[in-house]
Parts: C-alpha cells; structure tokens; sequence
C-alpha cells in the first residue's frame, strides 16, 4: 500500500482510503493502466483553495473521512425516479437505471434499435483494447482530478454505442445511495455516437435515503463524423450530497451537440467539462443553467478547446443564487495553433437573490490562432430595477413581477432544450427552488 | 373636474433639485403639453407621477381624483389608473409581450372588481388594438419590447395604454425618433383615446406631435417650475421663437 503513497505520513484518512480500495479490487485487463491513474490521483492529492481550477470549492471535509464502497442494491430496492421524473408516462423514451455505478442491463437485445449497450466489466473482458482506447484519452488532470481517481477504482458501468438516429430520448437514471456516512461510488459511461447517428441522452442524477455516497462520476462523449446529440446533465441529489463529476468530450468532423448542465440539487456539486472539438466544423452549444439554494455549493469548470478549424462554440451559462448558497462559473476557451477560422462565443450571467449569496464568474480566451471570432461576457447583479419599474408601472403587483423577470432570466437556457418533457420537468423542478414559486408556476 | 392636482411639487434625483416647486392641473377631458429645454424637468415629473423609487420628493403635494398620489405605490397607481408612456421603454427578453399586457390588464380589472379577462375576448381586443396601431402579429410572440426598433418600442407603449384604457395617461416624448407614418399612427391612437372622463399629458419637445394632437393647455417646463402656460398658440410661437424666448420673458 505505501508504494503507492508518496508520503503516508501527509496523507490524509481519505487518500489512504482510496489507495486501500485500490488494494482491493481483483486486477482487470485494464490493471496497468488503473494504477498510473491511481498514482497521480495519490500524488496530486486531494484539491485545495491553491489549485487553480478549485479556488472557490474546499473540499477539507472530505480528507478525514474513510471511504468504503457504497453497497450494491437491486434493481428493486430502488424507488422508480427518486425525485424528479424527466419523462411523463405518455411518452416514449427508455431508460437504464445505474445504481451506485452498477448498472442494470435491459433484457433482450433490441432495446432501443441503433443503441447498442454493454456494460464495463464486460467490456473490459470482451474487448480491452477498445476499452483502454477511451481510458488512454488525456484529460486535465487538475480540472479532472477526480476522473483519475474514478478510472482507478470504477468497477462497473455502461457503453452505449449509437449507431444510427435513436427514435427516442434515452434516460440514464444515476441512483446513489448509501448504508453509512462514508460511502463512495465511481459512476462511469462512455457514450459513443457513430458518424451520422443522432441522440438525446439524459443522465440525471438522483440520490436514495439518507446518507448519500460520495460520488466520484465520469462521463465520456464521443462523436464521430457528422453525429448529432443532445445531452443533458442533471444534478438533482439531495442536500447533503458531494458529487465530483467530470464531463469528457471528444467530437469529430463536423459533429454538433447540444450539452446541458443543470444543477438543481446536491449540497456541493463540481462539474468539469472538458471538450476537444478535434476535426473541421464541429460545433458545441454548451449550456449551465445553476441553481444555488439553501446552503448548496456548486461550482462548473469548463475547458473547451478548439483543436481544427472551422469549429465553433458557445457556452451560455445563468446562475441564480439566493439564501447563502454560492455559484462558481469558470469557463475557459483555447484556440489552438491552426484552428483557423474558428468561432467561439461566451456568454454568463449571474442573478443574487441574496444578500448572502455568491456567484463568481471568470470567462478566459487562450487564442493561438489567426482568423479566429471569439467573444465573451460576465455580468452578475441583482433584478435590473429599470425592468422592474417597467412591471410595477403597468399594474403587476411586485411579487409577481419579480418573480416574472427570475423566470426571464431562466428562459435563454430552457428555450435550447428541444426535449418537452425535460424541459417541463426541469423548469418545474427549477421554480420550486426559486422564492414566489408559486406564482411563478403561472407563467409556464 | 380636476383628474390631477400638482401643488409646489418638489423632487430630488441622485442629490439634485429638479422640480423646484411646480403647479398644474389637469382637468378631465383635457390635453395639456409640457415642453421645455433639455434638462428642464419634464422627464423626473413624469416619474415621478408613476411612482419611480429612487427618485425622492421632497415637497409639495400630488392629488389623482383626490387621492393622495404619493401615498401609493406605483403598481397601485397604475391601477387606479396612471399610464406613464415611456421615454425609453426597457428591453425585458423572456417576459412575453403579450403576457405582460394580459396581466396589466388583469390587474387593473380586479383592482376594479371585474373577473379576470376572457382568453378569447382577450386575443380579439388585442388584435383590433393591434391592427390600429399598425403592428403584425411577429409582436405576439416576442419579448417586451426585444429587439424592437426605437419606433416600435413607442408603438408598443401606446398599444398598452389603448389595452389599459388609463384615465390619465403620460406621455414622455413618445413622439421623439418617430418618422412621419409612424407619428400619425401614434397620434391616432393617442386621439382615439380622447374622451370627456379622461385626460392626456404629452411631454414633448417639439410642436410636430402637437399637430396631430392639439392640445388645450401647453406649459412650459424651465428649472423645475411651469414658467408659462396659454392655449395651443404657444406651442407654435415657441417653435418659431425657440425656448429662449420665454426664458427672456421671465426674468423681464
């Protein structure tokens, strides 16, 4: 155990728990691999307020815990859609449910025709090399830190492969749930889409019971040659959760998603993204919409990096943030030497209802290219009393119109999202969290 | 019958006198312009009329059909029956244009003791006020006023003011940036709102809108206080004379 530790006695309870966890796991054909990965995670450590990509999120209360695997659970020990339902029983949509990172394969081949699923262990069975081809890929091992500690000790998971348009959404319900304060899972997925192939992929992330896992998540988006997807994550665990998530992409000519990241839940919820628009005219719309409620923590780190030319991108994020709650938005673009004429565009802003709230935001520009188009913009402030007057003077009494322009504010992200029943479902989950919820449900 | 009664009106904007103690009356039926110089006061009075919070009154008295204006919070003003057309209406995206003018009206009916407005009844209102005021229906769908031209924000204005019905409306430069079309338009709809219960306040710069809306009363506006009022005439003799003219006047 302590060849993996660089120094046993700085290390904190936590990192010794995940290199004994490590200890335990049976080697997989992915063993060498997991232990490199293991290795740096040990020597970076846990992050700290000096890290620059962690500056506003400590996690300090982590490093005296033990952590243990969180427990297995049966499919039947869990309760349909812990929270929020994304998906109405009229429509058509399918869903595979992972709990605690095992997830439950559907029966049958023929589950949704075009999507091929497979789960990890199998996987890394079945065909290894392609499994270490997706592990192998870079990531910034300072914004992803916890994807390294993920690729060490995640034991199962999903590949799905879409090989041609899915006739319906796919919901990927994430269940964590613990039997003890000190649990920890490693939800991992890997999605790829063929050239040419379409898809609406919903990851949402609920939590069961009382104490919910340390989840430590990782997903992996590939798409290839003219693929087109939309994927949303939706962070919706309850108050007293942790969840360290990283979002990796990776798109080929001209590809095109559309990502949503919408944090609704948890008690401290980070979420990396990494994208690298690798080939000609792919394109990326990237959206955040980031609730701060009650005492939540959430903080969204964004990395996207134009690699060839003619690839674009937005990033379009809104933060509320009311009672003590605090949102953090860093997004970073690099433009690449030879990403000629790409385009990249930026766009946060943040809304306090509070006097105790926080939102820190930092838009950056990292340009090695000529002929590029790159814009971006940050502003956070309170209800614009001009707009408000405006409502006041045509008759609204104030409590409606405030609650009218929290709504407003709201509507440049909910209008991307071209899936009704999430949108519905989202926006309503959203409006219970805001004040005057009541009245804003009559706007909708 | 007197509507509004302003009685050595005094206010204060980011720790400046603006109205210096202004009187003016405006009876029911009645059209009165306020014109003046940049700088005069004639945008602080008018919101100060609707109730604009960080501007501070500091003297003098506001009587709307006898009730204590100043006491009332603007949306309550705005249900009584205040319309403040204005200078540079707000860009709101996300907030429906058709929305907002379905609360606004709303909301002066149960002010009034009326039962909220019918869906249908409420469409075929809209459309008939709408086609007045020569708008298409690309308006229905959009923000308040989002993306609109500095013409269509006015016509917007005065499409909510033909919707509210108010008893008195203000009018802060409605008439500036219009072109000619546009100005008819807009001075129509301020025209088909004439009537004996209710009265218009323009403010206004130029003679050009008074053309189309003529006034029984014009004031002007200078330092804070009504220097001088008369019949529609002045508005002319100032257009050919210039403001200079009446400021002379006073101080002889």
């Amino acid at each position: 155990m302590s060849t993996l530790l660089p120094s046993p006695q700085a290390a904190s309870p936590a990192l010794r728990s995940f290199a004994g966890q490590w200890h335990t796991r049976t080697p997989d054909s992915l063993a060498p691999l997991r232990e490199q990965a293991m290795q740096r995670f040990l020597k970076l450590g846990l992050p700290t307020p000096r890290d620059e990509s962690w500056r506003y999120t400590n996690l300090r209360s982590l490093a005296s815990r033990t952590f243990v695997d969180a427990p297995r659970r049966d499919r039947s020990e869990i309760e349909p859609n812990a929270s929020l339902s994304l998906v109405r029983e009229s429509d058509r949509a399918a869903s595979l449910l992972m709990v605690n990172g095992h997830p439950s394969m559907p029966n049958g081949d023929g589950f949704i025709k075009g999507l091929e699923i497979s789960s990890l262990s199998d996987l890394s069975k079945r065909d290894p090399h392609m499994l270490r081809g997706y592990l192998e890929q870079p990531s910034d091992p300072e914004l992803s830190r916890f994807a390294l500690l993920n690729t060490a000790l995640f034991v199962d998971g999903l590949h799905l492969r879409i090989t041609e348009p899915l006739a319906v959404p796919l919901i990927l319900l994430h269940v964590a749930t613990g039997d003890g304060v000190n649990n920890v899972a490693y939800p991992r997925v890997i999605i790829h889409a063929a050239p040419d192939s379409a898809a609406t992929i919903v990851e949402h992330h609920v939590s069961q019971g009382r104490h919910a896992p340390l989840v430590a998540s990782h997903t992996h988006l590939v798409l290839g040659k003219g693929a087109r997807v939309e994927h949303y994550r939706v962070f919706a665990t309850a108050a007293d959760a942790v969840h360290l998530d990283s979002l990796q992409i990776r798109q080929l000519e001209s590809s095109r998603l559309e990502q949503f990241t919408i944090a609704l839940g948890g008690g401290l919820v980070r979420a990396g993204l990494e994208a690298q628009l690798a080939r000609d005219g792919a394109s990326l719309n990237q959206y955040s919409l980031l609730v701060g409620h009650a005492e939540r923590h959430v903080d969204c780190a964004n990395v996207v990096t134009h690699a060839a030319p003619g690839t674009t991108s937005t990033q379009v994020a809104r933060a509320i943030a009311g009672d003590s709650s605090r949102v953090i938005f860093n997004s970073k673009v690099v433009v690449n030497q030879g990403a000629v004429h790409s385009e990249s565009r930026q766009s946060c802003r943040g809304l306090l209802l509070s006097a105790q709230a926080e939102i820190d935001t930092r838009p950056q520009l990292e340009i090695h290219a000529d002929e590029v188009k790159a814009a971006h913009g940050a502003t956070t402030g309170r209800l614009d009393p001009d707009m408000l007057f405006y409502l006041l003077s045509r008759g609204l009494d104030r409590e409606t119109a405030q609650a009218l322009l929290v709504y407003a504010f709201l509507a440049d992200v909910l209008t991307g999202m071209s899936m009704a029943s999430a949108r519905s479902a989202i926006e309503g989950a959203l409006i219970a969290q805001l004040p005057d919820s009541q009245t804003l449900r009559n706007f909708r | 019958m007197t509507l509004l009664k302003i009685s050595d009106l005094k206010a204060r904007v980011a720790g400046k006198d603006i109205l210096k103690g202004l009187d003016l009356e405006v009876g029911a039926g009645q059209v009165h312009a306020i014109m003046g110089p940049n700088g005069s006061g004639k945008s602080t009075l008018a919101q100060v009329l609707a109730g604009r919070e960080d501007y501070e009154v500091t003297g003098g008295s506001v009587a709307f059909e006898g009730r204590d204006l100043l006491a009332m919070p603007p949306e309550e003003r705005a249900r009584a029956g205040l319309f403040l057309g204005f200078q540079y209406p707000v860009e709101i995206p996300g907030v429906n244009n058709v929305y907002l003018l379905k609360a606004a009206l709303n909301a002066k009916r149960k002010a009034d003791g009326l039962a909220e407005v019918d869906a249908y009844e409420f469409l075929s209102l809209i459309r008939q006020k709408m086609k007045a005021m020569h708008m298409s229906d690309a308006f229905l769908t959009r923000g308040v006023n989002e993306g609109f031209s500095g013409g269509e924000k006015k016509r917007n204005e005065v499409l909510q003011m033909l919707v509210l019905e108010p008893k008195l409306a203000i009018l802060d430069e409605t008439d500036s940036g219009l072109d000619i079309d546009a100005l008819k338009i807009v001075s129509a709809g301020v025209n088909s709102l004439r009537s004996p219960e209710r009265a218009i306040v323009l403010v206004t710069h130029y003679q050009r809108l008074l053309d189309y809306v003529a006034p029984d009363r014009v004031h002007v506006l200078s330092g804070g206080r009504i220097v001088r009022s008369g019949d529609a005439s002045l508005a002319r003799e100032l257009e050919r004379r210039g403001y200079d003219w009446v400021l002379e006047g006073k101080v002889a």
